[in-house]
C-alpha cells in the first residue's frame, strides 16, 4: 500500500513537471499533450490488465516488485531517452519525419504511467475486497505529488526537479523491498536487487540529471544568449515560471519607440520567463541620457495627458514602467508583479530610487487581488506589452487565462484612479488588428459601468507603428490636456486615431489599410446595439470577454473553421491560432489513440467472446470520468482568479481534490456496492449550483489575504472532493462476478473519456466559459445517476 | 515510331543537361510561378528567384524541401524565410540595378543574393558569427560579387557606406534602430516583417520622402487578402 501512495505521488509529479517543461522547451499549449499522455498510458494499463484477467497471488506479486522497480527506470529513462528526440514541431506541416519523432515522445512519455499504473492495479487484485482503500491510497499520493512536484520548483531547477518523481518511485521500490526484506517471506534476492538497483539509478539522476533542457531556439532567450558576449548573470525558479537574466551588448529593448527619437540606446539585462521576453531591467538613476528614451515610448502617453503624482503599474517585469513613470514626475509608484523572481531582480536595479525620495512599492502578487482591497487612488493606471510582436500574432497565447484584460477587471481599474485618472493599456497590433480593438470594446464597457455619461469624452487610442495605447479617464479629457496630447504624438510619429473631438479617421504617420481602430471606437462610444454589430460582422472575435471566459488573447470563431479548412496550403497560417491548433490536434490524436489502445482491444476479445457491449457500464464509467475531468478543469479555471495565478488553483485543485477524493473511496468500502446513486445525484447538484454561484464567491472574497482565500478554495472544494471519490470503486465493487470483458469494459469506457476530456474541456472553456464546464460535470454525473444500478448479473 | 522515339530521348537528354547546367530548374521555376500566382507581379523579382538556386542556401538536411513555400531552419533559432515573402519584400523594396541596399540579419545569405541578381550593391549585417561567415562563403562560391557581408550588430546598421537607398530588416524585434532609419536616404524604403516566422508576417514598409519626413504603412501580403474576406 505505502508503494501505490509513492508511485502515484511520482507519476501524478511527473505529469505536473511535464506540464512545466513542455511550457519552458516549446510552448505552454504542449501541456495538454503531457495530460493525454498520463491519462492514455494509465488507461492503457488497466484495460491490459482486465484482458488479462486474475492473477496467482505469486505471480501478481512478482510482478507488482517488477512495475515498482520498472516505474522508477521509466522515471529515469524517460525524460533522458524523449531529450535524445530532436523534435521540431514547428516542422510538423511539412516534414513527415517530425511525425515519427512525435509519437516516439508520446511512447516514451506515456512509459511511466503505464508502469505506474500497473502498480496500483495489481495492489488492487491483491486487496479485491477492499478496493476503495487501494484507490484512497493512490489519490491520496497523487494529491501529495501535485503539491510536492509544485513545491519542489521553489527549490530545484526544473532540470533537476524533473527527477523528484524518479525519486518518490524509488522510494516506492524501497518499501517493496522492505516489506519483502530481510526476514520477510516470499521475495527473492533478485527482486530485491531489482529494487534498489532502480533506486539507486533514481538517486543518481536526482544528483545529476542525465538530461537537459533544450529550449527551442525560436524563443527569444535562446537568440539573445547566442548574441556575441551574451551573459547569464542570474537564473531563479518558482512554479509560476523558471526566470533567466542575460546581459548582451546587442540586446536593446524600446517596444513600439518612435522612430523620431535619435540619441543614444541604453543598455539593460534581459529578462525571460520560461523562455520568452518579459522585459528588461536596468539601473538608470545617474543616466538622464538613458532615461530619455522612455518619453519616446508609446507607453509615456499617459504621462502627456498630465504628471501624475501616483503610480501604479500592473506587469511591472522588470521595471521598466517604474522608470518611465518617475521620469515623468511620479512621486509614489506601485509596481504589481506576480513572479516574485522578477521582482528581486528589478529591485536591486531600482533601490537607488527609494533613495531619491521616490516612494516605490513592489507588490508581489496578482493585480486584481491588489486592487480588489486597495483603498488607494492612482493618478494612472498602466497596463504595459509584454513579450515581442511576433507572440500575439501567432496566437501563442490564446490558451492563456488572463483574468487582468476581463470586463470587470477594466471596471476594477477605474474605480481605483483619483478624480483626473486615466488607465493606459498598450498592446503590439497584429494585422488585422485584433487585441487592440478588444481592449478598446472592453474599456469603453467598462467606461459604461463606471462612467457611462462620459463616454465620448473619455477615450483616446494612439498608435504607433506596431502599438496602440488605449486611454481612459473618467472624468473625460479636457480640451487643453488633448491638445498637449496631440503636440505630443505629433512630436514622435504616433497618430491618435481617436480622441474627444475627432471628426473623421486622418492617420498622419502610420497607414493601416483600414482605420480599423477609428471605427472600432466609434462603434464602441455609440451604443450597444453598434458594438453588437461591428462585432459580429469582424472576421475575428473581438467582444469584449468576462470573468466566467477568460480568454481575451483568442480570436478565433470556430464558425470560421470552415473557411480555414477550405483555403488553399499554408493559407489559412496567418489567421489560425497556434493554441487551439495544437488543442484541437491533441484532440483528435487522444480519441484515435484511445479508441486504438483502450477501446478496440476490448472490443475484439468481446466478438471473440460473443458478448454484447455493456452499454449501462459503458456509459457509467464514461460519464464519471468525463464529470470528474470537467468539474476539476472549471474549477481551476475559477479559483485562478481567486488564488492570482493558474499555477495555485492547479495546486490547490490537484491536492484538495485528490486527497479528499482518495478518503471518499476509502469510505466507500464500508457502502454498500449499489448505493452510489444518492452521491452521484447530490455532485449534479452540487455542480449545477457551482456553475451559479462559485465566481460569485470568487469575487466576494477576492479583496481577502492569501490564506483566507485559500482557506475559501479549499472549503469550497472539499465536499464535493469528497463524494467525487465515491463512484469509480462502488461502480467497480458492482462489477464483482462479472465477467473479465464487462470489467475491461469499464476501464477502457473510462480511460477513453479521461483521455478524450482533458483536450475537449479546455476547448469547451475557450469557447463557452467555464460555467458552462460546470454544468457539463453536473449533467454527466446526473447521466450516471440515472444509469444507477449497472450490475448485469 | 521510330522518330518519336528519337524526339522523346533528344527531349530527355535536352532536360537531363538542362538539370546538369541548372540544378532543380523545373523546382525553381515551379516554385515561381505559385509566387506570381499568389500576387506577386515585378517582373524583374520573379526572374531573380528564378535563377538564384534556393537549395544551395539550406542546410543539407533540409535540401529536399528548398523549394516548399514555407521557411526553413538554418540554425541558430534562425530561418531562411518562406520563397513568397522573400519575393513580397523585394518587390515592395523596388531595387533596381545600382541602388545601393542595406540588410539586417543576413541569415543564410538567400535575400542578398536576390537583391545582388537585381544589381543592388547589397552590404548585408549577420549578428551570428557562423551564420556571417557561411553566407559570405557561399555567396562568394556562387558568384554574388556585388554582395559585401559583414559580421556586427545591426543595430548600428552600417554608416561606413551610408545612406542606402532601402534597408530591408529580416531579423525584427520590437523597435525599429534609430540609426536605421537615419541612414535611410530620402526618398528612400525600408521594409521589416514583424510578426512570428511560423505565423503571420506583417510587413511595415517605411518611407522616407525627399525632405526627409519619415512615415509608415501596415502591410498584410496580397497572399492573405482574399482569405481575410472569407472570415468576414
Amino acid at each position: 500500500m505505502v508503494a501505490v501512495g509513492f508511485v502515484s505521488a511520482a507519476t501524478l509529479a511527473y505529469e505536473i513537471l511535464l506540464v512545466r517543461i513542455f511550457a519552458i522547451e516549446h510552448f505552454h499549449h504542449f501541456a495538454y499533450m503531457a495530460i493525454g499522455v498520463a491519462m492514455l498510458g494509465f488507461g492503457a494499463s488497466g484495460t491490459l490488465l482486465a484482458l488479462l484477467g486474475r492473477f496467482q497471488r505469486e505471480s501478481a506479486e512478482l510482478w507488482l516488485t517488477l512495475s515498482t522497480g520498472l516505474t522508477c527506470l521509466a522515471l529515469v529513462a524517460s525524460p533522458a531517452l524523449v531529450h535524445q528526440i530532436p523534435l521540431d514541431p514547428t516542422q510538423l506541416p511539412w516534414d513527415p519525419y517530425q511525425w515519427v519523432r512525435l509519437a516516439g515522445v508520446y511512447v516514451l512519455l506515456a512509459l511511466p504511467f503505464f508502469t505506474g499504473a500497473l502498480v496500483i492495479l495489481l495492489a488492487l487484485t491483491q486487496e479485491r475486497g477492499r478496493p476503495g482503500t487501494v484507490y484512497g491510497v493512490s489519490f491520496a499520493g497523487s494529491g501529495l505529488g501535485a503539491a510536492l512536484a509544485l513545491g519542489v520548483l521553489w527549490f530545484f531547477l526544473p532540470e533537476r526537479a524533473l527527477a523528484v518523481p524518479a525519486l518518490l518511485a524509488a522510494l516506492g521500490a524501497v518499501a517493496v523491498a522492505a516489506a519483502r526484506g530481510v526476514g520477510g517471506t516470499g521475495g527473492t534476492g533478485w527482486q530485491k536487487g531489482f529494487l534498489l538497483l532502480s533506486a539507486l539509478a533514481a538517486a543518481l539522476a536526482f544528483a545529476r540529471p542525465p538530461w537537459s533542457l533544450h529550449v527551442t531556439p525560436y524563443k527569444g532567450l535562446a537568440q539573445v544568449e547566442a548574441y556575441p558576449d551574451a551573459q547569464r548573470v542570474a537564473e531563479r525558479t518558482n512554479p509560476v515560471g523558471w526566470v533567466v537574466a542575460v546581459d548582451a551588448p546587442a540586446f536593446r529593448f524600446a517596444p513600439g519607440l518612435s522612430l523620431a527619437f535619435s540619441r543614444d540606446f541604453p543598455t539593460a539585462t534581459a529578462l525571460f520567463v520560461d523562455g520568452g521576453l518579459v522585459g528588461a531591467a536596468a539601473n538608470w538613476a545617474s543616466d538622464s541620457a538613458a532615461l530619455a528614451i522612455l518619453d519616446w515610448l508609446p507607453t509615456a502617453a499617459p504621462y502627456a495627458v498630465r504628471e501624475p503624482r501616483r503610480v501604479l503599474i500592473i506587469g511591472a517585469a522588470g521595471g521598466t514602467g517604474v522608470w518611465n513613470a518617475i521620469t515623468h514626475g511620479a512621486i509614489r509608484v506601485t509596481a504589481l508583479e506576480i513572479n516574485p523572481a522578477l521582482v528581486e531582480l528589478a529591485d536591486t536595479r531600482t533601490r537607488d530610487l527609494q533613495r531619491n525620495g521616490v516612494a516605490l512599492q513592489w507588490v508581489v502578487g496578482d493585480a486584481r487581488s491588489y486592487v480588489a482591497r486597495s483603498r488607494d487612488e492612482f493618478d494612472v493606471i498602466t497596463l504595459a506589452p509584454t513579450g515581442g510582436p511576433g507572440t500575439s500574432a501567432a496566437g501563442v497565447h490564446s490558451l492563456n487565462q488572463d483574468f487582468l484584460n476581463t470586463v470587470e477587471a477594466y471596471t476594477q481599474y477605474l474605480e481605483r484612479l483619483s478624480d483626473n485618472g486615466v488607465l493606459s493599456v498598450t498592446r503590439w497590433i497584429a494585422i488585422p488588428p485584433r487585441e487592440n480593438v478588444r481592449v478598446i470594446l472592453t474599456a469603453v464597457e467598462a467606461l459604461r459601468r463606471t462612467a457611462g455619461d462620459v463616454l465620448e469624452r473619455g477615450l483616446v487610442v494612439l498608435r504607433s507603428w506596431g502599438t496602440a495605447t488605449v486611454m481612459v479617464k473618467p472624468s473625460g479629457f479636457s480640451r487643453s490636456e488633448i491638445q498637449h496630447l496631440r503636440e505630443w504624438a505629433h512630436e514622435r510619429l504616433f497618430d491618435l486615431d481617436w480622441y474627444p473631438g475627432v471628426e473623421s479617421a486622418a492617420a498622419q504617420f502610420n497607414y493601416l489599410a483600414e482605420p480599423t481602430l477609428y471605427n472600432t471606437a466609434a462603434a464602441a462610444v455609440s451604443g450597444k446595439e453598434d458594438v453588437q454589430a461591428f462585432t459580429s460582422t469582424y472576421p475575428f472575435d473581438v467582444a469584449p470577454v468576462h470573468d466566467a471566459r477568460p480568454y481575451p488573447h483568442h480570436f478565433l470563431r470556430l464558425s470560421s473553421l470552415p473557411a480555414l479548412v477550405r483555403a488553399g496550403a499554408g493559407e489559412w497560417l496567418p489567421f489560425a491560432e497556434w493554441g487551439p491548433i495544437a488543442l484541437v490536434a491533441t484532440l483528435v490524436q487522444s480519441v484515435v489513440l484511445a479508441t486504438l489502445l483502450l477501446l478496440l482491444p476490448v472490443a475484439i476479445r468481446a466478438r471473440q467472446k460473443q458478448y454484447r457491449p455493456p452499454v449501462r457500464i459503458l456509459g457509467y464509467f464514461a460519464a464519471i470520468g468525463l464529470a470528474y475531468l470537467t468539474a476539476e478543469i472549471a474549477a481551476i479555471q475559477q479559483l485562478g482568479l481567486l488564488l492570482g495565478h493558474p499555477v495555485y488553483a492547479v495546486a490547490m485543485v490537484l491536492t484538495v481534490f485528490l486527497i479528499l477524493s482518495g478518503a471518499g473511496s476509502i469510505w466507500s468500502d464500508r457502502r454498500e456496492p449499489a448505493t452510489g446513486r444518492p452521491t452521484l445525484f447530490l455532485l449534479a447538484l452540487t455542480f449545477a449550483v457551482y456553475a451559479v454561484l462559485l465566481l460569485a464567491i470568487v469575487h466576494a472574497f477576492q479583496g481577502a489575504p492569501l490564506f483566507a482565500r485559500g482557506a475559501v478554495a479549499a472549503l469550497a472544494l472539499a465536499p464535493p472532493a469528497f463524494l467525487m471519490g465515491i463512484p469509480f470503486p462502488l461502480g467497480l465493487r458492482q462489477l464483482t462476478g462479472e465477467n473479465r470483458v464487462h470489467v475491461a469494459w469499464a476501464w477502457a469506457a473510462n480511460g477513453f473519456a479521461s483521455v478524450v476530456t482533458a483536450p475537449l474541456a479546455a476547448l469547451v472553456a475557450l469557447g463557452a466559459g467555464s460555467q458552462v464546464l460546470f454544468l457539463v460535470a453536473a449533467a454527466a454525473y446526473g447521466a450516471a445517476a440515472v444509469l444507477g444500478r449497472i450490475s448485469t448479473s | 515510331m521510330r522518330y518519336r522515339t528519337v524526339v522523346t530521348a533528344a527531349i530527355v537528354l535536352a532536360a537531363a543537361r538542362a538539370e546538369a547546367q541548372y540544378p532543380r530548374q523545373s523546382e525553381r521555376l515551379a516554385m515561381v510561378d505559385l509566387i506570381a500566382a499568389r500576387g506577386v507581379h515585378d517582373a524583374a523579382t520573379l526572374a531573380a528567384m528564378r535563377s538564384v538556386p534556393r537549395h544551395e542556401f539550406v542546410p543539407p538536411n533540409y535540401r529536399a524541401q528548398a523549394y516548399g513555400d514555407h521557411p526553413l531552419p538554418i540554425g541558430h533559432g534562425q530561418t531562411i524565410s518562406q520563397p513568397y515573402i522573400v519575393a513580397y519584400m523585394t518587390e515592395i523594396l523596388r531595387p533596381r540595378p545600382g541602388m545601393r541596399v542595406l540588410e539586417v540579419g543576413t541569415g543564410s545569405g538567400y535575400q542578398a543574393a536576390v537583391l545582388g541578381e537585381l544589381g543592388a550593391e547589397v552590404y548585408t549585417v549577420e549578428i551570428f558569427e557562423a551564420l556571417a561567415t557561411s553566407a559570405d562563403q557561399r555567396l562568394e562560391r556562387l558568384g554574388h560579387e556585388t554582395v559585401t557581408v559583414r559580421h556586427a550588430d545591426g543595430n548600428h546598421g552600417w554608416p561606413e557606406f551610408a545612406p542606402f537607398d532601402a534597408i530591408i530588416v529580416t531579423a525584427a524585434g520590437g523597435h525599429i534602430p534609430p540609426a536605421l532609419v537615419e541612414q535611410l536616404n530620402p526618398g528612400g524604403r525600408m521594409v521589416i516583417p514583424v510578426g512570428s516566422v511560423w505565423g503571420v508576417q506583417n510587413l511595415i514598409l517605411v518611407e522616407k520622402d525627399l525632405t526627409g519626413d519619415v512615415r509608415t504603412r501596415n502591410l498584410l501580403p496580397v497572399r492573405f487578402v482574399p482569405m481575410l474576406s472569407e472570415l468576414r
